[in-house]
């Protein structure tokens, strides 16, 4: 098959039989639920992307595997240009959909794998590289969506893994079978969980000996007997329920996160690729981490989203001549390029692994996630500043549509006089739900914390500088001869 | 009618681009209709590739083309050149 379309993506998820609890009930259709489906939107506009040539080139890729098209988001980067590719692609699709659409999670996990499995059987003689090889080729010749799973919810965050008073706080073996391993515990904050085909999973620590039994990774099917998942809340999620067509600010799209729960799950042997060899889980953690931290240049597409509708806004009043207001908005896409620059740097000072596979530049993938950790939030406030104090004090388009108080609110709140009073609404509305609705779970808290919360870079930060370098080129240039 | 030279059409990935890239593939296919028929870059008669690029970093991957003639385009401006210059070449 390879390459799937949109709508050939969204029937495959209907095959799935997926265990899913939202608001305390069990969900029978989770493609039509009306808060999920915005989220199954975004991942299926990376599906329908790779079929539009304007868009094909770094939307697809050539399978080193196979030499089939497939797309970018199964695809193991084998060059510098995959790599700027990705982060391209991430903010064109940031900037179509507004929020986050889920998939890159799975295609860095993949690729960390690539060059982890490698490196283990390089050093202990084991085959899962071969057999990750041929998981991944299932992956690509189904096109699937797959879920990169690494954050357990760790409990007392002082205690190791085996010191933790529940054991199942870490992702962890219970059994091990000639057939395969048994496995309990969960992964938290699961983006795109129930969008997705298959779930890798992967320690969230770099572990040691006496965590060994928590040092795993596998890939199952997303509807492997055993797994649930339990939505995730999002600020303003309810609007989706209303049925109407403004004060969703983003009609089209959003994200989801859920909690993954893996009570007593079977893994075959052929679907584990680190099977206790703790040693390598910072590799697999860092690389992956490193991947991620790339991945968002989607913020930057999404932050080309909020910069729009903020110069829209200022339009709309009628004050976007106002030295104030272009400076603000100046400051915007400074920051957002800004972040450009970081997701594209990285990218562009990648390297090749033993395995074949392209890495990230992990100094800069981490200075560049931890610069979204900040600049969101920075543009988030300058978008509410130009947006005004209406956009949290607008009535429901309810009363836009009753005939009661839809004359006051077209008359007060018409601002430049050829402008529909509607869409300034409607713009103010998406700068709402970007800034501090449901796609501010991405843009800000996730920007925050996702791949890693901010002290995770300054470590990563602190340990990848070079300093020795820096101090040798400061002494010699004032003269300390040491 | 015949439908002219096959051009090959190869887009950049669009990530941010500078102008409407479709839009102007419209207008020069409208603008040389009859002399050109854009086609997929892989068809078989393709007597010229043309990459459309939405800045000039013009980063769409054209190693596949290598030894055919290819124009690139980085803005509008290049787009109308290339409409006079088939115009040229044809008449």
């Amino acid at each position: 098959m390879t390459m799937m379309t949109a709508e050939q993506y969204e029937e495959s998820l209907r095959r799935l039989n997926l265990v899913v609890y939202m608001f305390g009930k069990r969900i029978g259709n989770v493609v039509d639920d009306p808060i999920i489906r915005p989220s199954m939107n975004a991942v299926a506009k990376t599906y329908e992307l790779a079929y539009r040539p304007e868009h094909e080139d770094i939307m697809t890729a050539t399978s080193h595997i196979t030499g089939n098209r497939i797309n970018r988001f199964t695809h193991i980067h084998q060059s510098i240009e995959d790599l700027v590719k990705k982060s391209k692609m991430g903010r064109l699709l940031g900037r179509e959909t507004g929020c986050c659409f889920q998939r890159c999670v799975g295609m860095d996990a993949l690729n960390a794998l690539s060059i982890v499995t490698f490196d283990i059987d390089a050093k202990h003689g084991t085959k899962y590289y071969k057999r990750f090889v041929k998981y991944l080729e299932y992956v690509q010749e189904n096109d699937f969506t797959v879920d990169g799973a690494m954050t357990d919810p760790k409990g007392d965050r002082s205690l190791p893994p085996h010191k933790q008073p529940d054991p199942d706080q870490f992702m962890h073996v219970v059994e091990e079978r000639k057939d395969g391993i048994i496995v309990r515990g969960a992964k938290a904050h699961q983006t795109g969980a129930v969008n997705s085909h298959e779930i890798i999973i992967m320690p969230t620590l770099a572990m040691r000996q006496e965590d060994k039994d928590y040092a795993i990774s596998f890939a199952l099917p997303s509807d492997a007997e055993g797994i649930t998942y339990i939505m995730g809340r999002q600020s303003c999620d309810t609007r989706k329920l209303e049925g109407g067509t403004m004060d969703q600010g983003n009609l089209l799209f959003g994200g989801h996160e859920a909690l993954v729960v893996f009570d007593n799950v079977f893994v075959p042997w052929d679907r584990v690729f680190m099977f206790k060899e703790y040693e390598f889980s910072r590799q697999l953690v860092e690389q992956f981490a490193a991947y991620h931290r790339q991945s968002y240049a989607c913020k930057v597409g999404v932050g080309d989203v909020i910069i729009g509708a903020a110069q829209t806004a200022a339009e709309y009043n009628g004050v976007e001549k106002a030295s104030h207001i272009r400076d603000k908005i100046v400051e915007m896409n400074h920051l957002n390029e800004t972040l450009y620059c970081g997701c594209i740097a990285c990218a562009s000072e990648g390297h090749k692994e033993p395995s074949g596979t392209y890495c990230v530049n992990i100094l800069l993938a981490n200075v560049h996630k931890h610069n979204v950790t900040r600049f969101p939030f920075e543009i988030s406030r300058i978008a509410q500043d130009i947006a005004g104090g209406l956009m949290v004090t607008l009535p429901s388009e309810k009363d836009l549509q009753s005939p009661e108080t839809a004359k006051w609110l077209k008359k007060y709140f018409e601002a430049h006089h050829d402008i529909p009073t509607e869409n300034r609404m409607h713009i103010l509305r998406l700068i709402e739900n970007l800034t501090l609705g449901t796609a501010a779970t991405n843009y800000l808290t996730e920007s925050m914390h996702g791949a890693g919360s901010p002290q995770a870079q300054r470590i990563m930060i602190s340990r990848r500088i070079n300093m020795q370098e820096k101090q040798r080129a400061a002494k010699k240039l004032c003269g300390i001869e040491e | 009618m015949g439908e002219g030279m096959r051009v090959g059409l190869k887009y950049c990935g669009g990530c941010n681009p500078e102008y409407d890239r479709v839009a102007l593939v419209r207008h020069i296919e409208e603008s040389l209709q009859g002399k050109i028929a854009f086609v997929s870059p892989e068809s078989e008669g393709v007597g010229l590739i043309l990459a459309v690029e939405g800045c000039r970093t013009a980063c769409a991957d054209l190693s596949a083309f290598e030894g055919m003639e290819i124009r690139v385009i980085t803005n509008i401006e290049a787009g109308y050149r290339f409409i006079q210059e088939i115009r040229a070449q044809v008449e």
